[in-house]
């Protein structure tokens, strides 16, 4: 490996790519410009409201009883005020205020106090429901005050007593949380997220470019036999992707930060404690490094596998997905770094993140992140080597490419991988988006309509309108009935592994406490019925999910066999939950009900095995502590590990002679 | 100097592995050009990118300049100065900046690289676009600019795939003379073309190959002289045509 050969590779492409109109305005151009516009917007638009309630008159109704010296002297100096139209006749100005045709009504009155000095009494007659009214108030009352500090001053001057007599107590406001603590915890929660999804589009789109657009531009054989060795064309490519992130990165962090700050200066919030704590920065900027070239590496063995932009471009896409889901973890509550979290990437950067900010990092945990993010990033960098070695990757033939074109006449192609992959992000936005704000709303009708809208009818249109027999795909095939009995056995030792499964994981993955209760008041029976969620989370995803997944998406994988094919489809599965913690069981899940569809060449079987794997996990979770027997297995929610290998043992039992009765049909159906 | 040594290349195919390059033998001298001729997916370009290296001979092998391609990719590289069919250029730099690039990969020092781009860009006639885009250039001086590119490191053995195709008659000319100088000046050349008339003209020796296989080896005279025929199309048809009249009789 020559350092110099890979610095000229590396400045020619930066070169290249600086000449590029769309990365100059995705890296440079919009976050200089798009954060002030939308800071300033926001900033003049607010400041403008308020300098607009502040310069309208408002209407005040004075009644002075008193009429002495001094309740004069106080008359004279509220009539100094701007923005006050005093009146001194009103019919009934209680009604008036009430109506917000009048803001306010003063009247001032006195008495003797008890020593002999005068008490002026004012009454402020207002309307705390009107904004007018409650600013006639509070201008008022800032107002009396001022003239009471005069008034007490001349009295106390008047005997002689200095005015310094009324400072016996000083009160001054100090918050506990250091200013660089709230702002830390404030940032550590938002920055990790946008860092890591600003660094991921940024290099996206630059190493889309980097191979795949060689490929397609027909330059890429030009360098391969070129000079250069592979491992340099590689490692130049990989700083480029690295830099133009980082620039990215920086260029969006400063001009967020400016602009946050033009808006604090803006709405007259003191600034002087706004700080990033700079002194931080270094340690983020080393933690960041291995993150960075580690997304660098993935996001350029993508772009090497790609034929050419546009399939780069939708490979890219459930990756940055990913990538925004666990950098989500940073927002949600309660969750702090352990050396399990520590050792997964982007969710670890995303604490250590937020634990640096606010000052209370653990050395040890820090090691661990930028450790096992280098390991990662090393092996990425080594696929990325590998695949640029592989000529069978480098000179494929472009697959047909009427992948997009589905509503023809003709019966076309809608299980390319490529299509797929789009099919999938697509579905996967409307669940987080529309899903999402339906299940908001009202959970059980959410659910429902999230079923029905986003995941059976999409699947069903997509395979209709490309002409296909829905019956032959979907595999609406029938099957033995043992085999039915069989899935129906398999369910409760299947469900026991599973929960073992995941009591594994929360031993090294802690969850939150507080996330574990917002999770479980989610799907919290409280007021629904048992038969109500049965159907909704039972029967549904049973009948719906199982149509998208192993009705159309895993015929996308077929071809390359049975076992890929049961792995592409279950991992898509998981991450369609779009939760960390599920990713893994869901995935496996969806590897069994995958490997039920293909072996039997039927759904039917992987619906029934939806269906009561959802349906005896509500019962478990609603009548565990009732029922005696039940109660022996859990404790405290938890299974004791023994009963978890037993089911294990048990369901490997019964999948094998599952195994040995059904022979393996023909995959493909055209 | 190129020779080739039983050189085959198969691409695995869903029923049959399909041979692209089959048991391919011939030799390249110095100061020689020697042309492969062929229809399309005759299996030029393959042969090409595995003297290249950037494709691995299935069986058999090559070498270039006496290093052998299989095991000495590094050494080949270097020494070879490749023009591929569909090559393409960076749309966003200048000629300068593209061919700099190269020579610079390919060691060449950078006084001579600039004596060299002068060179080049004399005998190219290329002096009026040297500092353009590429974005802004014709398809025959893109093709010039990729021949410049190609040899800027002034290689010992040139492979040139089909540097004429999509070229007008003056500006191929043009470019059939510039490889007749570098033979004078002793370099090996291997030339790939489906037309005959410029395989005529420019080759000292040529190899026909059809479906990955050699049909025949030798000058127009010699093939001339072998058929009985004057017309260049119907002599490479009248090899066709043998071939499968061979392979008829050998299945029966
Ligand atoms: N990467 C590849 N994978 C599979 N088959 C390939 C690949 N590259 C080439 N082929 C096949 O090998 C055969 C020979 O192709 P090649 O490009 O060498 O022909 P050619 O003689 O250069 O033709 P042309 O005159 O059209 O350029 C063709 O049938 C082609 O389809
Ligand atoms: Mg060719």
């Amino acid at each position: 490996m020559d350092l110099k050969k890979i610095f000229i590779i590396y400045r020619k492409e930066m070169l290249d790519l600086l000449r590029d109109k769309r990365t100059v305005i995705t890296s440079v151009v919009i976050p200089i410009v798009l954060y002030p516009l939308i800071m300033i917007g926001f900033s003049s638009l607010m400041i403008r409201q308020e300098t607009k309630l502040e310069q309208q008159f408002v209407d005040i109704y004075l009644q002075d009883k008193s009429v002495t010296e001094i309740s004069s002297r106080i008359v004279d100096s509220l009539q100094t005020m701007d923005y006050v139209n005093i009146y001194y006749e009103s019919e009934d100005y209680l009604e008036l205020i009430q109506q917000d045709i009048l803001h306010a009504a003063i009247t001032i009155s006195d008495t003797l106090g008890a020593t002999g000095y005068e008490l002026f009494k004012i009454t402020i007659t207002y309307n705390e429901a009107k904004e007018m009214s409650k600013m006639a108030y509070s201008k008022l009352r800032n107002i009396l005050l001022e003239i009471e500090t005069g008034l007490v001053g001349e009295r106390l001057s008047a005997i002689q007593i200095d005015e310094e007599i009324l400072d016996a107590i000083e009160i001054k406001a100090d918050n506990v949380a250091p200013p660089e603590q709230m702002l830390g915890f404030i940032v550590g929660k938002i920055l990790p997220y946008l860092l890591i999804v600003l660094t991921l589009s940024g290099g996206a789109v630059v190493a889309s470019d980097l191979v795949a657009g060689e490929k397609e531009r027909g330059t890429l054989e030009t360098i391969l036999v070129s000079a250069a060795r592979r491992i340099e064309l590689v490692i130049g490519k990989y700083l480029t992707i690295i830099t133009i992130s980082l620039i990215t990165v920086f260029l969006n962090l400063f001009s967020m930060f400016f602009s946050f700050k033009h808006l604090m200066t803006q709405s007259g919030v003191d600034t002087s404690s706004v700080q990033l704590p700079l002194s931080n920065f270094g340690l983020i900027l080393i933690a960041m490094l291995p993150l960075v070239t580690l997304l660098a590496a993935i996001l350029l063995s993508i772009s090497t596998y790609a034929r050419n932009i546009k399939e780069a471009q939708s490979y890219q896409m459930p990756i940055i997905f990913a990538g925004m889901m666990l950098a989500m973890i940073s927002m949600l509550p309660g969750f702090e770094l352990t050396l399990g979290f520590a050792l997964l990437p982007i969710i670890n950067f995303a604490l250590l993140f937020k634990n640096i900010m606010m000052g209370s990092f653990n050395g040890l945990h820090f090691a661990v992140v930028v450790g096992s993010t280098l390991i990662l990033d090393i092996l990425a960098i080594y696929v990325s080597i590998y695949l640029f070695n592989k000529e069978s990757i480098l000179f494929r033939t472009a697959e047909e490419d009427k992948t997009l074109k589905f509503w023809g006449k003709e019966k076309s192609n809608v299980f390319t991988s490529q299509f797929i992959v789009i099919f999938f992000v697509v579905m996967l936005l409307l669940l987080f988006y529309i899903g999402g704000s339906w299940q908001s709303k009202d959970l059980m009708e959410g659910l429902v309509k999230t079923q029905i809208f986003i995941i059976l009818l999409p699947t069903i249109l997509v395979l209709r309108i490309s002409k296909n027999n829905l019956p032959q795909v979907l595999r609406l095939n029938k099957t033995r009935p043992s085999n039915y009995l069989m899935v129906l056995l398999m369910a409760v030792p299947a469900l026991l592994t599973a929960i073992g499964i995941g009591n594994v994981i929360n031993y090294f993955f802690p969850v939150s406490e507080t996330y574990l209760k917002s999770m479980q008041e989610l799907v919290g029976l409280e007021q629904k019925s048992i038969w109500m969620a049965l159907l909704v989370i039972g029967i549904l995803p049973g009948i719906c999910e199982e149509t998208m997944f192993r009705g159309y998406i895993i015929n996308g994988f077929t071809k390359n066999g049975f076992w890929k094919a049961i792995i592409v489809s279950g991992i898509l599965f998981g991450i369609f939950h779009l939760d960390p913690f599920r990713l893994l069981p869901a995935s496996i899940l969806g590897f069994y009900l995958g490997y039920l569809t293909l072996k039997t060449n039927s759904i039917f079987p992987a619906m029934l095995a939806h269906f009561s794997n959802n349906s005896l996990a509500i019962i478990l979770g609603n009548y565990a502590d009732k029922i005696p027997v039940l109660k022996n297995i859990f404790q405290d929610d938890q299974i004791s590990i023994w009963y978890s290998i037993i089911a294990l043992i048990i369901f490997i039992v019964l999948l094998r002679s599952f195994h040995k009765q059904n022979r393996t049909e023909e995959l493909n159906f055209e | 100097m190129i020779k080739v040594d039983k050189l085959s290349k198969k691409f695995p195919q869903k029923e049959k592995d399909f041979y692209a390059v089959n048991e391919l033998s011939f030799t390249a001298d110095k100061g020689e050009i020697v042309v492969l001729l062929g229809v399309n997916g005759a299996g030029k370009t393959t042969t090409m990118r595995m003297l290249s290296t950037v494709l691995k001979p299935s069986s058999g092998t090559a070498t270039v300049e006496g290093f052998d391609i299989r095991n000495k990719a590094q050494q080949v590289r270097s020494r070879l100065g490749f023009l591929s069919g569909d090559t393409g250029l960076y749309s966003r730099l200048t000629p300068r900046e593209i061919i700099t690039y190269f020579a610079r990969l390919y060691d060449v020092r950078d006084n001579i690289i600039r004596e060299r781009i002068m060179e080049l860009s004399d005998v190219l006639d290329m002096g009026s676009f040297l500092d353009k885009k590429i974005d802004l250039l014709s398809t025959g001086m893109k093709q010039k600019v990729s021949i410049a590119r190609s040899i800027i490191h002034d290689p010992p053995v040139m492979i040139l795939d089909e540097p004429t195709a999509g070229l007008d008659i003056l500006t191929a000319r043009n470019i059939v003379e510039f490889i007749h100088k570098c033979k004078n000046q002793g370099k090996c050349v291997l030339f790939s073309t489906h037309i005959m008339r410029e395989a005529e003209r420019i080759a000292d020796r040529i190899v026909m190959i059809h479906e990955g296989r050699i049909l025949a080896e030798g000058s127009w005279s010699d093939f001339k002289k072998d058929t009985g025929l004057r017309d260049l199309d119907d002599i490479f048809i009248h090899y066709v045509n043998s071939t499968s009249e061979e392979e008829v009789s050998d299945g029966s």
